[in-house]
């Protein structure tokens, strides 16, 4: 039997202490020639696309702009339709939310984007925070919290709506709007839609809606535990298996030797943790000023300030206040028992999954988590802007064409047909869905 | 090539939507071609955008010009947007990055729409809180109001915010970020953009005026298209410079072509009046873009270059390119 293929997704490093600026070889994060760059090695590594994440306020940390991470990104929908310019087969798949969005406006974006880009465009679908995000943008915090995903499902089916052509017209509870759109058929059918959510509201989208989830990568088993669990869920909706592909965030070191690899690991995790880097990471749990802490010191004795007004803004993870105290409590513990200091412990927690070792042993990692169905690829982040995917496009890619499991040319014209995806997927889902969740 | 440094600057206006209709691959071999050809025969384009018309809306005229930016070197590309019904943040970021894409080479075209037309883009929309409502004087609030944001947006980073100082461990210097505190009719923008200084710091603000409209939106806009007969040119000029707080500085006279209707001879001579009445260029709207183009090139530019009406296609940002002063920021101003 043919092995399974292995997908690839490559984000461009995004706005947070992963990617690393201070390193003699980073380069611009918003310059044109940095996204050239990025593209043309993706594209020659025969990647399926490039993703770009979303962030529609500046971060702000103790009511200043937080100032130690790469910030100032390029619009999502603009810098892909540039690269549609200048790529010919890898796809493009922006993060938008639909909280800050309207349907008639976003679909006619995407769809001059898959026009443009001959069928190549994708949609990671998010919701935004409310208040914070909402005051760059005409509607403000618009949306009830417990409204979001009704929102983003019932966005989806109206940009579908849309994307079949001539006159629309969608009447539910977000949405009363009407009109024509000329620009059908588009070369997808529909663009791809990617789900990034990983709650069981995000998982049932994803099985109701999505082509590709985006997900968190760990163990082997915690992969296969998801990937099952996930699905399992299509079939409700009359979905086969392979109408949705998973694909974990992920990260990678290569070296000459495992132990090559693993002390650059080292180095990066210092760079991406500075010492500032490690008190402001404790500050967003402690909820307090703790400039004043050595960063080489112990961790702090005072308990986090559990009060309702939060110290970091525009952050995904923020933690409500009951976890504040159950993760200071179990980091005490860590650093504790291990001995470390509050650099040490930001280093430690703030892990991410990593494929860490010389090109074979980073192939066959890849390559095992597909074939046991942990994964059907990776969204690789590398920390680097803009050569992070040189040495694995060199080295790596071709180990995976070796074995079979990854192509050596592109095969399909559209992005969907690359990712093995059967067709639009407005024709795999019954419209009206109604009952989700 | 006779050079010449103080003939009118010349562009050329498409109407995005009426290509839209055919063929998808037919359409981008079009815009390919057509960027290809007018690249270094004029100085800028301008994409008019058709969002929410009954009649075929076609491609989004800002993202259509970021496809067209990596394929060209030297037009400016005025990008269209109906700014009244999108969100004054995607547009302002859209357009900075048409800049860092282009280098330098980006300008809005703001557009106004009005009754049947405005009602329309409303019903694509719904009845959302932020939006104007679709009647006269609340739309031309609006479009005053989108284009002091869009602009305070990218004003918000100045010059120099990112400092990559490995020795204080910040990539940013928060002291040069910008709450632009915008505070509008129907909406506020705290800011500050997500985009750095666009590489003009401003891109052009353009707008097309029409006979008897409020001349307050022109008044706003760094470079205006007067689309009107030429004897009312000089009048509508007078009347936007002497609009209060007026900024605008550059004025375009619009010339339709309309195929086989005019002879070479007839528009020289239409253009050289034009040079007397007080504009600094000349903006041409093609009703068929690629029968046109072949003639522009061919022919009347060559004309009309042969007489010294027109300036030679400059290098540079498209601000040079109308002479209007580099942008200074506002933020760094005060400061």
């Amino acid at each position: 039997m043919a092995k399974k293929q292995v997908i690839l997704g490559a984000q461009f490093p995004g706005v947070n202490n992963f990617t690393v600026w201070s390193d003699p070889a980073a380069g611009s994060q918003i310059e044109f020639s940095s996204f050239r760059h990025f593209a043309e090695t993706v594209e020659r590594g025969k990647f399926d696309f490039i993703f770009l994440a979303e962030g529609l306020r500046i971060r702000e940390q103790k009511g200043r702009f937080h100032e130690l991470d790469v910030a100032g990104r390029p619009n999502t929908l603009a810098i892909l339709t540039a690269l549609a310019s200048i790529t010919e087969h890898v796809g493009l798949i922006g993060t938008l939310t639909t909280t800050f969005n309207e349907p008639y406006p976003l679909a006619r974006q995407l769809a001059t984007l898959d026009l443009l880009s001959g069928g190549r465009a994708g949609w990671n679908v998010v919701t935004s925070p409310g208040a914070f995000t909402g005051a760059n943008f005409r509607r403000g915090d618009h949306l009830p919290h417990g409204e979001r995903y009704e929102r983003a499902r019932e966005f989806i089916e109206a940009a579908r709506a849309i994307w079949r052509g001539g006159a629309f017209s969608v009447h539910s509870k977000h949405f009363d709007i009407a009109g024509r759109s000329q620009l059908a058929p588009l070369p997808q059918g529909t663009p791809v839609i990617a789900q990034a959510g990983d709650s069981d509201e995000g998982r049932e989208l994803a099985a109701s809606h999505a082509d590709l989830i985006y997900s968190r990568h760990g163990s082997i088993e915690a992969g296969q535990a998801f990937y099952a669990d996930v699905k399992k869920r299509l079939a409700k909706y009359g979905r086969s298996p392979d109408a949705l592909k998973i694909l974990p965030g992920a990260h990678f070191v290569i070296g000459d030797t495992k132990n090559d690899a693993e002390e650059k690991l080292h180095a990066i995790r210092l760079q991406q943790v500075s010492p500032k880097n490690a008190i402001a990471f404790l500050e967003q749990v402690w909820n307090r000023d703790l400039s004043n802490y050595d960063p080489d010191g112990p961790l702090p004795e005072i308990e986090p300030d559990v009060s309702g007004s939060r110290l970091a803004q525009g952050r995904a993870n923020n933690q409500d206040i009951k976890s504040r105290l159950e993760t200071a409590r179990h980091w005490r513990e860590i650093a504790a028992r291990d001995r470390l200091s509050i650099r040490q412990l930001a280093i430690r927690v703030t892990a991410r999954q990593h494929f860490v070792g010389t090109p074979e042993s980073i192939a066959d990692e890849i390559d095992r988590h597909v074939q046991a169905d942990a994964a059907d690829g990776f969204v690789f982040a590398p920390h680097l802007t803009p050569g992070g995917f040189d040495e694995f496009a060199e080295k790596v890619v071709p180990l995976l064409q070796e074995r079979g499991v990854y192509r050596t040319e592109y095969q399909g014209e559209t992005l969907r047909s690359n990712l093995g995806l059967a067709g639009p997927s407005s024709e795999a889902v019954p419209t009206g869905l109604a009952a989700v969740g | 090539m006779t050079t010449n440094a103080n003939g009118l600057t010349v562009g050329i206006g498409f109407d995005v939507a009426t290509r839209s209709a055919s063929n998808r691959e037919l359409q981008r071999d079009h815009w390919q071609a057509l960027i290809a050809r007018i690249d270094n025969v004029v100085d800028y384009v301008t994409l008019e955008d058709g969002f929410a018309r009954a009649e075929g809306d076609g491609f989004d005229a800002v993202l259509l010009a970021n496809w067209l930016a990596p394929r060209s070197r030297n037009i400016g590309i005025i990008a269209g947007a109906p700014v009244s019904f999108l969100e004054p943040f995607h547009v302002s970021t859209a357009i900075a990055t048409l800049d860092f894409v282009s280098e330098g080479r980006a300008g809005l075209l703001v557009q106004r729409y009005a009754e049947v037309q405005a009602a329309q883009a409303r019903r694509t929309l719904g009845e959302l809180d932020g939006f104007p409502p679709a009647q006269v004087t609340a739309l031309e609030r609006d479009s005053l109001d989108t284009i002091e944001a869009i602009q305070r947006l990218w004003d918000s980073w100045e010059d120099g915010a990112i400092i990559r100082d490995r020795e204080s461990q910040r990539f940013l210097d928060g002291s040069k970020l910008h709450y632009v505190n915008f505070e509008g009719a129907e909406f506020n923008i705290l800011g500050p953009s997500i985009t750095p200084r666009p590489p003009q710091g401003q891109p052009v603000t353009a707008v097309t005026y029409r006979k008897d409209e409020d001349p307050l939106i022109a008044a706003a806009a760094d470079v205006v298209f007067l689309h009107l007969e030429a004897a009312s040119i000089g009048d509508a000029v007078e009347k936007i410079r002497s609009s209060a707080a007026s900024k605008a500085v550059v004025f375009v006279a619009d010339i339709t072509l309309e195929a086989g209707r005019q002879s070479t001879a007839d528009l020289a001579a239409q253009i050289a009046g034009l040079a007397r009445s007080g504009v600094s260029g000349i903006r041409l709207l093609l009703s068929d873009p690629t029968q046109q183009v072949a003639y522009l090139s061919n022919e009347l530019l060559p004309v009309l270059r042969a007489a010294l009406l027109l300036r030679s296609p400059a290098n540079g940002s498209l601000r040079d390119r109308f002479a209007l002063p580099a942008a200074t920021n506002r933020f760094t101003a005060a400061a």
